[in-house]
């Protein structure tokens, strides 16, 4: 059997994803013995059109990101959405709560008129995604696990449950008995609680977990000393284009 | 049961000595208000008043993330991981221990969790009398005050610097020799024992059920209709905290993954919870337990009445760990119970 094709593309994003890639190193090496890589322009020159899988990643800023989009769905039997900028629209959809003129002018100042943009959004607002590895970063081990997933022609999983899960498995002091804020509560796992293991607290980027209980979740942020300022900004920091965001 | 006095200047040998083939933990402050069994380390203080360990004891016997075989999809063969390090958890307060113990009955019976099973023997527990309740703690009032066996060793300090030891194996009391003469207790020193612990029986008592907690299993067997598990679970995050801190929760899912070359892979199992909203999902992705009320009554009775339908003791120590862990303030026995208890004072 011929070797799976992938190809990689970023739309508005840092790039970062596919950094993170990179960053498997050695192993890198051995997942891509099973694929033939046809565009990766973070780690290799060349391209090419005919591909089965293609790894997306960063948001939809632009009336031309979807009809390059469509194009690459067309041409991919699997598209995998990568990354919190593909999969829920990520901290690009910041600029969604502010007026079109107020965030243009911020980023292109006088010759803003010459680039024309609009509310960001993820790539299943444009087109159908079969698979998302979300995280800002992403995981690599969690890249790894589902790219073997997808090479066996297994369902790929991503955990559906909140990140509270691991890190109760992590152990660790909620960041709610502390008297601080977290998103864990609402936020899909797969990133081991990497960020309240560090001392911080989850900011959301792995997107909602399904069925989050968003109602509960207001009522449990809103707490005496905690802001409601701080709660907003909070869950448009990356959320901004879910249900969650106030 | 033999019952020696030991003197705290004599810990620090024994530690010493244990550490040498056990990975010994200790209860040890993580911050204010926050304690915890943690690796014995010489400069380590003992939390000798802590309330509750921030994490239960299972995570030494059912790890949140355990290997259970490897196997090589070319050849099909598979092998099974046993991984039971030698382990000393000091300072097990006794409704830790009664949950332990039923961790054991659940485990060792029908088809026995070969992993569970060598973890626990090659861990010796060192029972500590506690001397202060945590605020969400009713442990005296659901029948795990006291642990009759289940342990190696059972501390009770009895003065400032003194303990009675009493002895639950012959494993303990060779680990208790290991700092030198044993010296039996005297009269006066299990006297001290027993009034450490009528103290802090008298203090935990302060909180706790209304009811005499055996009527528990008949009492959830007239409300599963009640409104009440519809009024507390709206307020459901469906984190699964409650299962997760629980010290009696078992439940584990498992998964699979190969290594980069596609050849070798292993089957591993993470812990897993019924408040979870895929627990209950299975092929052709029905869920038999969709809906949160359905999964938060399903945990109250798991612990009120299944389990004691089984084994003749509650599913719930009264550890209070899910009570606080709980953001959204809704898991917490006691109130549920005690709720119950009076929803239906007219039948009793």
């Amino acid at each position: 059997m011929a070797k799976p094709r992938i190809a990689f593309f970023d739309f508005a994003g840092c790039e970062g994803d596919q950094l993170q890639i990179a960053n498997l190193e050695e192993r890198l090496l051995d997942i891509l013995a099973h694929v033939e890589v046809v565009s990766f322009r973070e780690v290799a020159t060349g391209h090419s059109d005919d591909y089965d899988v293609a790894f997306v990643e960063g948001s939809i800023t632009r009336p031309e990101d979807e009809v390059r989009l469509k194009e690459i769905r067309k041409n991919a039997k699997v598209l995998v959405a990568l990354g919190a900028c593909a999969a829920i629209g990520g901290i690009n959809c910041l600029k969604n709560f502010l007026a079109e003129n107020v965030y243009r002018e911020e980023v292109y100042g006088a010759s803003a008129r010459w680039f024309p943009t609009y509310a960001a959004r993820p790539l299943k607002s444009v087109v159908k995604v079969d698979a998302e590895i979300p995280g800002c970063p992403i995981d690599p081990t969690e890249f790894a696990r589902i790219t073997k997933e997808l090479l066996q022609g297994r369902t790929p999983w991503i955990a559906d449950f909140p990140v509270c899960v691991e890190c109760k498995q992590a152990g660790n002091v909620c960041r709610y008995e502390m008297g601080r804020m977290c998103l864990g509560i609402i936020t899909r796992a797969g990133c081991k609680a990497a960020c309240i293991s560090q001392g911080a607290h989850c900011w959301g980027c792995r997107g909602l977990v399904p069925g989050a209980n968003l109602d509960a979740a207001r009522i449990v942020m809103d707490r005496p000393g905690t802001s409601r300022k701080a709660i907003q900004d909070l869950l448009r920091f990356f959320l901004g284009d879910t249900g969650a965001a106030l | 049961m033999t019952t020696y006095t030991v003197y705290k200047e004599q810990l620090p040998l024994l530690f010493e000595k244990w550490s040498e083939q056990y990975a010994l933990y200790v209860p040890a402050k993580l911050r204010e208000g926050f304690y915890d069994l943690v690796p014995w380390k010489k400069e380590i203080e003992i939390a000798w008043d802590f309330d509750v360990a921030y994490n239960s004891p299972k995570r030494f016997l059912l790890p949140p993330r355990e290997t259970l075989i490897t196997f090589n999809r070319k050849t099909c063969e598979a092998a099974p991981v046993f991984e039971a390090p030698a382990q000393i958890l000091f300072g097990v307060h006794p409704y830790d221990v009664k949950a332990v113990n039923q961790l054991d009955q659940l485990l060792e019976s029908g088809a026995p969790d070969q992993n569970y099973v060598r973890r626990r023997a090659a861990t010796v527990i060192m029972a500590y009398e506690p001397l202060t309740v945590s605020p969400s703690a009713f442990w005296a009032t659901v029948g795990a005050a006291t642990a009759s066996h289940g342990y190696d060793l059972y501390w009770t300090k009895i003065g400032p610097a003194s303990f009675t030891v009493e002895v639950g194996s012959a494993r303990g009391e060779e680990l208790l020799a290991m700092g030198g003469p044993l010296l039996p207790s005297t009269a006066g020193d299990k006297e001290g024992a027993r009034r450490a612990k009528a103290r802090i029986l008298f203090k935990a008592r302060r909180s706790g059920l209304r009811y005499n907690w055996e009527e528990t299993p008949r009492l959830l067997a007239k409300c599963w209709d009640s409104p009440l598990w519809r009024r507390y679970s709206q307020m459901c995050l469906a984190c699964g905290s409650c299962n997760l801190v629980c010290p009696t929760c078992y439940c584990f899912d498992i998964r699979e993954e190969s290594d980069d070359h596609l050849e070798q892979g292993i089957r591993y199992r993470e812990w897993d919870g019924c408040m979870l909203e895929s627990f209950a999902k299975v092929a052709g992705n029905h869920n038999f337990r969709p809906k949160a009320q359905d999964r938060y009554r399903h945990r109250y009775f798991r612990k009120g009445k299944y389990i004691y339908d089984k084994i003749g003791e509650l599913g719930c120590v009264g550890c209070g760990r899910c009570v606080r862990a709980c953001t959204a303030g809704i898991a917490n026995p006691l109130k549920v119970f005690n709720e119950l208890w009076e929803e239906t004072a007219h039948e009793h």
